[in-house]
């Protein structure tokens, strides 16, 4: 629970100050970023993140709670299905508020903020990725050698060991990691091919993934 | 409504604006493509392109706005 804000409210009273902070935390829903003055954003910030969180509880009476703040359903709907899920794992801090400087009428500081709807921490999630891809790829490339011992060299296990974990730590999540580990050689050429759509991991799959489709095609002749 | 009864002489009204100061801004050096730029802190900056044009704005290497 944030602590009560001091100084003055926003608008002309209390209502109004209600009112407003229901209003912009319904076009944040909507817009999933809205550019307002600083002192809005930074009053709006701690209600906005309690609306999220009884978002992500998800029953009944916390629905109720929201839409006794925000009256507009569609934004309630919205804000219990998309924003929820996308902040399934985050753990607190779904908004962001950035300065940008003063308006020109009155000279206002201006700041947007802005839901963030990133999964968390990409780092940490590729290193969990990678370790889990390297345990699963440990026992592949005794099973292409024993798939195909006459192209099977030392040198294609060592590449092919190389290229499926860097393939599959581009995606993302763990079912297809447990499939990779099932048919270790078809998975990586398929994850290598997703992984292009993906902006955080798509030069280092890109590098990799012409070894990946040589070592398949090597493996089945 | 309450009216002044004398006209304010110009000694005491430059003597009021004597008062009126700007205040310096505190800007961060950084050192951008090999130039020293300053910039107000924690405040998104303005992109432009190779012919001055403002893009958008940015802060941290993330897009914050439109300009």
């Amino acid at each position: 629970m944030p602590t009560p804000p001091k100084g003055p409210r926003l608008g002309g009273g209390p209502a109004h100050e209600r009112l407003m902070l229901a209003n912009l935390s319904a076009s944040l829903f909507e817009h999933k970023r809205i550019t307002t003055t600083v002192t809005k954003a930074k009053r709006l910030r701690p209600f906005a993140e309690r609306m999220v969180t009884f978002a992500k509880r998800g029953d009944l009476s916390s629905r109720r709670r929201v839409l006794a703040q925000i009256r507009d359903k569609s934004v309630v709907h919205e804000l219990f299905t998309d924003i929820a899920t996308a902040v399934e794992n985050r753990e607190g801090g779904y908004t962001r508020i950035t300065k940008i400087g003063n308006r020109k009428g009155d000279n206002a500081p201006m700041a947007v903020i802005e839901l963030i709807m990133d999964p968390v921490s990409p780092k940490q999630a590729t290193v969990a990725e990678a370790e889990a891809a390297a345990k699963s790829a440990a026992p592949a490339p005794v099973a292409e050698s024993a798939d195909s011992p006459e192209s099977a060299d030392s040198g294609e296990s060592a590449d092919s060991a190389d290229s499926a974990p860097s393939a599959e730590s581009a995606d993302e999540t763990k079912d297809e990691q447990s499939e990779a580990a099932d048919a270790a050689e078809a998975p990586a050429a398929e994850t290598a091919e997703t992984a292009d759509a993906e902006a955080t991991e798509a030069e280092a799959a890109d590098a990799q993934a012409p070894e990946a489709k040589e070592d398949e095609s090597d493996g089945k002749a | 409504m309450a009216v002044p009864k004398r006209k304010m002489s110009r000694s005491n009204t430059r003597s009021r604006r004597s008062q009126w100061k700007a205040s310096v801004p505190n800007l961060v050096k950084t050192v951008e493509n090999g130039r020293v730029t300053y910039s107000l802190p924690h405040q998104a900056k303005v992109v432009t392109d190779s012919a001055g044009t403002e893009l958008f704005l940015e802060y941290k290497g993330r897009k914050v706005a439109d300009v």
